[in-house]
Formats: structure tokens, C-alpha cells, sequence
């Protein structure tokens, strides 16, 4: 029984979330795209020149009916990786998309390799 | 003058650290187990000096002696008194001698409050503490020395940097330095536990309250950092995934997995070249963070004038640093004997160190990677806060529950009982991630599972105060706030509304049920500033809820700079955030807007966090 409910919960919590999330948002683009004239900041929290700009070309865009990824494609093409604060993954980041879960397998190893030496002394 | 007692204090201070090392060295060929009562007394000096040396820096600042460059170029003589103290350590070189206070100072206090513990240790900490303190005094007086003079005097000095003169800002470095500078004698307290064979639990007890200071003044100095980010930035979010903020991070990681390996060695004496991985990785994790911070290789907020001499000083004592360690746990390195089960709390201490292990490689990559894509494809890359939550955020999920079910189990070997327990905390987090979604509104996969995992964790920690047996407090505040910390995070990211829109004086606009008027512009002048000061009626259309919001435009005098001041509304349930900015050439205003449910509940959860740190402390300091 208690299982059943925990089941139809989960299957709740995730319809829902199937249900919302069709459309493009344009803020989620706004904060990938750092403003090339501030120290650190994405046009989302930016005020200048460039940032306004970047946003009326980015709303353009997805007017235009531009998926995501090539918005940020026509993008890098013109200023560069510079530009996307989640970089592309390509193998130049291959290292940095993977090695972080590199890292996990292999502790997780470790951890495994730990414990089973120690039983199989015991 | 005053740079004359400073550079005579600086060179004292090195006669003593060598003296000090010299009769530790005299001190160890003795038969007892008696520490030289000059050691206490030279160490005791050296506190001192060098606190003597930072209060004359703090009395050139207070005078405006503008014959010292440092002064010069981070004071003016407007300033206002708290900023004129606080502008001593808000430069390259202020700083640094506020590292050397804290090395110093800890040296001292841990060779008198470990009394109990062998002399051969003790002395072994304290050469190698000195020794550290020798490298950093080397460092200031030939490179970065805060009391070099200028020639002729200047009349003025040139100011702090605005965006600088803030409370937060001026109390986050002395916190965080205790937190990370902290952490040196625990580095030195490993090399001397291998040099001198001290390597059992008891080790383990004569560091333990030395990680805790550090960990909760760490907490504290990212969380104040953090807050002055939130409210002085004026981006409206409080972790930007900086290079300066994962610096203060790194070390935290660090902190927390050798809180924890720390529990293993102290009661079950396993885990011991693992902790003392972790004690050495700590500090040079520091020294690092300050090596890319200083040398200017990273570009961030944070960026002092950078020289590059400086990064060439500090990478080469980091170096030195990083081969003795290697060199010793190499050497010194010896098979576990002790015996860990599957099922046990050891192995889940294991696997926080494992997912703290995972998140300070996230970082550190995440860091450093625009510097090897530099180096060896020639192209620059960013890596900001979408790449961090996306490889961050899943692997949490995990993280929490495996940090609800660790303290339900038991030392050396765990029987799982309470699995119905377990299942009834589980369903309850599904109901109430559910109900969330229902009242307001849906979001994405992994905000759900981060949510119904931090309720998991916080139900569970919950739990734990009704239980029958001894109640570990520290662990239940401390899992309990952390579980609050990331749910309270997630409920604010999901649910924080923006808008963005032009406004002039006297107009009114309307944007979904929010109605916004500009009502009135104001002009002041202050003594090193003048602002014009906006007054804007927000009002919530479904709620008839109101308020005025105050942003501010500052004009700094020295040196001239422009910011702008959020106005920022806080309560139980929500901040309201505002800032304007002038458009050039129009009468518009820009206008930013955010609501942030929840925020106050953020900081809250870290000083939590922060306090279940502080009842361990006690708890240690009672059992010692």
C-alpha cells in the first residue's frame, strides 16, 4: 500500500513537470550569455549598451523561431566561446564535462575496494 | 615614521620565528617531555610583535600618512573612520599581514592549549608553523611590504574603491582568513604527526577543535561575502560561481570531508593518511586560492592591482609546499590495519568525503579550465553558473538522502531497522514537493528531486530529536540546517519572479499584477558621495500589498565611480529587490525588479549551519 501512494506521487510530481515546461525561456538564454563589457556578469544582471542590445537581438531570435542551441551557435560564431558561460561540448571541454563524473566512478571504486578488502580479511 | 616601527616590527618578527625554530630544534635533542619555557615566551612575543606591526599599519590608515604607498593609494583623508581601518586589510599587502597575525597567533594558542599531547609533536607543529611564517614575512618585506615609502609625499591619497566601503565587506575577509589561514595548523599538525609517528586517535582529538574554528569561520566569512554580493552587486542573486567565491569554496570542501574522516580516526583509529591528506590538502587549497586570486591569472570581481611577481613568489612556496607533503606521505606512508564494514557509519563518512571530493574537483576544474583552453587551444572559454548547476545539481540529489541515512547508522557494523522509517520520511517529502507544485507552480526534474531530497533530509534530522538515545546535537543542527540551506535555495531559484522595464519620472506601468510608479527623484549629498535617489510604488495587484522602494544612483568622489544601490525590502516570506540605473541621453530610468521568496531563510540555514560547528566546539572542549 505505502509503496503504491509513494508510486503515485512520483508519477504525479513528474507529470506535472512534463506539462510545463514546452515553451522557450528567454531568461534562462539571458543568463547563459555574459556581458563582454562588465567584470562577471551575465546580460541578465547587466545595464549596459551591450547587454540591452544582446537582449533584443536574443528576443529577435527566438522570435524568428531559433531553438536554444543556435541561438548560442550564431552567437559564439560571431564573439566567440567567450560568450557562454556553459561551454559547448566539444572535445576542447571534453575534460571538463567528464572528468567530474570520472572522478565520482572512481571513488565510488575506492569505496567498493575499501570495504571488500576488508571483509574478505576478516 | 610610522613605516620605520613597521619595517623594524616585520624584521623582529624574523628574528624570532628563527628563533623559535632554533631552540624547537635545541628543544627536541632533550630526554623529557618538557617544551623550553623560552619557546612559550618567544612565541607569546611574537603574537605581539605582529600584532603591534598590524595596529601601526592601522594608525598610518587612521592619520592618512600618505609618505606610505599602501596608504596612499587605498585611503583618503574624507574617509570615513571605519573605512579608514578597514581599507588596511582591504589591499594586497594589508592582507597578507593579516595572514601572518593569524599564522602566528594559532601557532601560539595551539602550542599552549595542547599541553597534553607529546612534546616531539608539539615542537614538530611548531617548526613547521614557523616555518610558514617565515615564508609569508619573506614574502611581504621583499615583494608586497605595506610599509614602503613614497617620495616627495603626496597631499592626497587616492581612495578606496567604492563598491568597498561596506560593513559586509569589511568584516568577510578577517572571517574568512581565520576560516582558510586557520587551516595552516592543521597543516603543520599533520606533517609534524608523520615526522614525529604521532598517528593514532589522539592526534585525531588534538586538532579537532582547530578544524572547527576553521570551519565555522569559514562558513561565516563566505556566507557575510556573499551576502554583501547579494545586496552590493546588485545582480540580485548572492552566488555567482566567481573565481573569488569557488577560492573560499575550495577549501570548504575540504573542511567539511575532514570534519567527518576526522569522527573515523577519532573513535574507530582507521582513516589516518587520509586525514592527513585532507589536513595538507586544506591549507594548500588556500594558498592556491590565493595564488590564482593575487597573481591576477583569473579575471573576476575580486581583482586586486595585480603584479605578477607576486603569483611567480606564491607559486614557488606553493610548490615547496606541495612536493614536502608528497614527499612525506610518500616516505612515511603505512597500510591501514583497521578494518571497515559495507555497512557501517565509516563507509557512509567515506562517502561524504567521496561527493566532497567530487564537488572540490567540480570546482577546481570549473576554475582553472579557462586557463588550460587558453594555454593549449588558444581559445578562451567561460565557465559560469549554468555549467556548475548542471553538473552539481543531480549528483546532490544523492548526496542529501545519503546525508539523511548516515547518522541513523552505527559504528563498525549497521543493521538496517528502521527501513519502514525511512520510507514514511520519503513519502512525506513526495507529498509535500506535491503540494508545493500544486500552490504555485511546476518546475524542472531536478528542482523536484532536489526538493523532495532536501525534505527527506530535513524530516529525517527531524526525527532524530525524538529518538530514545543520546542526541549528537552538533550533527542534527548542522545535517538539519544544510538540508533547510538547499531547500530554501531551490525554493528561490524556482520561484524568484524578474521584471525588467523603462520608467520616467511620474509615470505609471503595469507588468502582470505588479503595478509600478516612479513618484519622486531626490538629490543628496554625503560626505564622500552624492546620490539621487529614487522613490518607486510597487504595488501586488492580487494581494493589494505595498511598498516604496528606495534604489539609489551614487556618485563617488574618490576615486569618481558610479553605483548603483539595490533597495531591498526584506521579510519572513520574500525579499523585494529593486535597482535603477540612468539610461545615457534619455529621461528613463532602467528598472529591475525581482521577488525572492524565502531569501532571509537562506542566510538563516547558513548561520544554523554555522552554530552546529560551535556546539561541537564546545562539546570538544568540555571533553578535553
Amino acid at each position: 500500500m505505502r509503496t503504491k501512494i509513494i508510486f503515485t506521487f512520483l508519477l504525479i510530481n513528474f507529470y506535472s513537470y512534463v506539462a510545463s515546461n514546452e515553451t522557450i525561456n528567454e531568461n534562462k538564454i539571458y543568463k547563459n550569455l555574459r556581458c563582454l563589457v562588465c567584470q562577471g556578469q551575465s546580460i541578465s544582471d547587466s545595464n549596459s549598451d551591450f547587454a540591452v542590445t544582446l537582449k533584443l537581438v536574443v528576443n529577435d531570435l527566438i522570435e524568428k523561431g531559433k531553438s536554444e542551441e543556435e541561438i548560442y551557435n550564431f552567437l559564439s560564431d560571431k564573439y566567440g566561446d567567450w560568450i557562454l558561460y556553459k561551454p559547448k561540448f566539444n572535445l576542447e571541454n571534453l575534460a571538463l564535462w567528464f572528468l567530474p563524473y570520472f572522478v565520482l566512478f572512481l571513488g565510488g571504486l575506492i569505496i567498493l575496494y575499501i570495504i571488500r578488502k576488508k571483509v574478505k580479511k576478516t | 615614521m610610522l613605516s620605520n616601527i613597521g619595517n623594524i616590527l616585520l624584521l623582529s618578527n624574523v628574528l624570532i620565528g628563527a628563533l623559535i625554530i632554533y631552540y624547537s630544534f635545541n628543544c627536541l635533542k632533550t630526554s623529557n617531555n618538557l617544551v623550553f619555557k623560552n619557546i612559550y615566551q618567544l612565541s607569546l612575543i611574537q603574537s605581539t610583535l605582529i600584532l603591534s606591526c598590524f595596529f601601526t599599519l592601522v594608525a598610518a590608515f587612521l592619520v592618512s600618512d600618505f609618505s606610505l604607498i599602501n596608504v596612499y593609494q587605498n585611503s583618503h583623508s574624507l574617509k570615513p573612520v571605519f573605512y579608514k581601518i578597514s581599507g588596511t586589510w582591504g589591499n594586497h599587502e594589508g592582507s597578507l599581514l593579516l595572514w601572518v597575525i593569524i599564522l602566528t597567533v594559532f601557532s601560539f594558542l595551539f602550542l599552549v592549549l595542547n599541553k597534553n599531547h607529546p612534546k616531539n609533536y608539539r615542537l614538530h607543529t611548531l617548526i613547521i608553523q614557523n616555518l610558514l611564517i617565515l615564508g609569508f614575512l619573506f614574502f611581504i618585506l621583499f615583494n608586497s611590504n605595506p610599509f614602503s615609502i613614497i617620495n616627495p609625499v603626496p597631499k592626497e591619497g587616492l581612495g578606496l574603491n567604492p563598491i568597498l566601503q561596506d560593513p559586509a565587506l569589511a568584516i568577510h575577509p578577517p572571517l574568512l582568513y581565520v576560516g582558510f589561514v586557520g587551516s595552516s595548523i592543521y597543516f603543520s599538525a599533520a606533517m609534524a604527526s608523520m615526522v614525529s609517528n604521532y598517528n593514532d586517535r589522539s592526534f585525531a582529538k588534538s586538532i579537532k577543535g582547530w578544524v572547527l574554528i576553521s570551519w565555522v569561520f569559514q562558513t561565516l566569512g563566505i556566507m557575510v561575502g556573499s551576502i554583501w554580493a547579494y545586496y552590493e552587486l546588485g545582480w540580485g542573486g548572492f552566488w555567482f560561481w566567481d573565481p573569488v567565491e569557488n577560492a573560499s569554496l575550495l577549501p570548504w570542501f575540504a573542511m567539511t570531508a575532514l570534519l567527518h574522516s576526522l569522527l573515523v580516526l577519532e573513535k574507530r583509529n582507521a582513516l589516518y593518511f587520509w586525514t592527513i591528506i585532507l589536513c595538507l590538502l586544506t591549507f594548500t587549497l588556500s594558498v592556491t586560492g590565493t595564488f590564482l586570486v593575487r597573481s591576477g591569472i583569473l579575471n573576476s570581481v575580486h581583482t586586486f592591482a595585480n603584479d605578477p611577481s607576486r603569483g611567480i613568489y606564491i607559486l614557488v612556496f606553493l610548490s615547496i609546499m606541495i612536493i614536502t607533503s608528497v614527499y612525506f606521505l610518500f616516505t612515511r606512508y603505512k597500510p591501514e590495519t583497521n578494518h571497515i564494514s559495507g555497512n557501517s557509519k565509516e563507509t557512509f563518512v567515506l562517502i561524504n568525503n567521496w561527493f566532497m571530493m567530487f564537488y572540490l574537483i567540480t570546482v577546481l576544474l570549473g576554475t582553472l579550465y579557462p586557463i588550460f583552453t587558453d594555454v593549449l587551444f588558444k581559445s578562451k572559454i567561460s565557465v559560469g553558473p549554468p555549467f556548475y548547476n548542471s553538473v552539481i545539481a543531480p549528483v546532490v540529489v544523492f548526496f542529501l538522502v545519503f546525508m539523511a541515512i548516515g547518522p541513523q547508522t552505527k559504528w563498525i557494523k549497521n543493521k538496517f531497522t528502521n527501513l519502514k522509517q525511512l520510507s514514511i520520511i520519503l513519502g512525506g517529502a513526495l507529498l509535500t514537493n506535491f503540494t508545493i507544485i500544486f500552490l504555485f507552480k511546476s518546475y524542472s526534474v531536478i528542482s523536484n528531486l532536489i526538493i523532495i531530497s532536501s525534505l527527506f533530509l530535513i524530516f529525517s534530522s527531524f526525527m532524530d530529536l525524538f529518538k530514545k538515545t543520546k542526541l549528537n546535537f552538533a550533527r542534527i543542527i548542522s545535517h538539519l540546517s544544510f538540508g533547510f540551506l538547499i531547500f530554501f535555495i531551490g525554493l528561490n531559484h524556482n520561484f524568484t519572479i524578474e521584471k525588467d522595464f523603462n520608467l520616467k519620472l511620474g509615470e505609471e506601468k503595469v507588468i502582470d499584477n505588479y503595478k509600478f510608479v516612479l513618484n519622486d527623484l531626490e538629490l543628496i549629498n554625503q560626505i564622500n558621495y552624492k546620490a539621487i535617489i529614487g522613490k518607486l510604488r510597487v504595488k501586488n495587484m492580487n494581494t493589494n500589498e505595498e511598498r516604496t522602494l528606495k534604489p539609489e544612483i551614487r556618485i563617488y568622489d574618490n576615486p569618481q565611480t558610479l553605483t548603483y544601490e539595490a533597495s531591498i525590502k526584506t521579510n519572513f516570506f520574500k525579499d523585494h529587490y529593486l535597482t535603477m540605473s540612468n539610461i545615457d541621453r534619455s529621461e528613463y530610468y532602467n528598472v529591475k525588479f525581482q521577488e525572492k521568496p524565502l531569501m532571509i531563510w537562506i542566510w538563516i540555514s547558513v548561520v544554523m549551519l554555522s552554530l552546529g560547528g560551535f556546539v561541537s566546539l564546545f562539546k570538544n572542549a568540555k571533553n578535553n
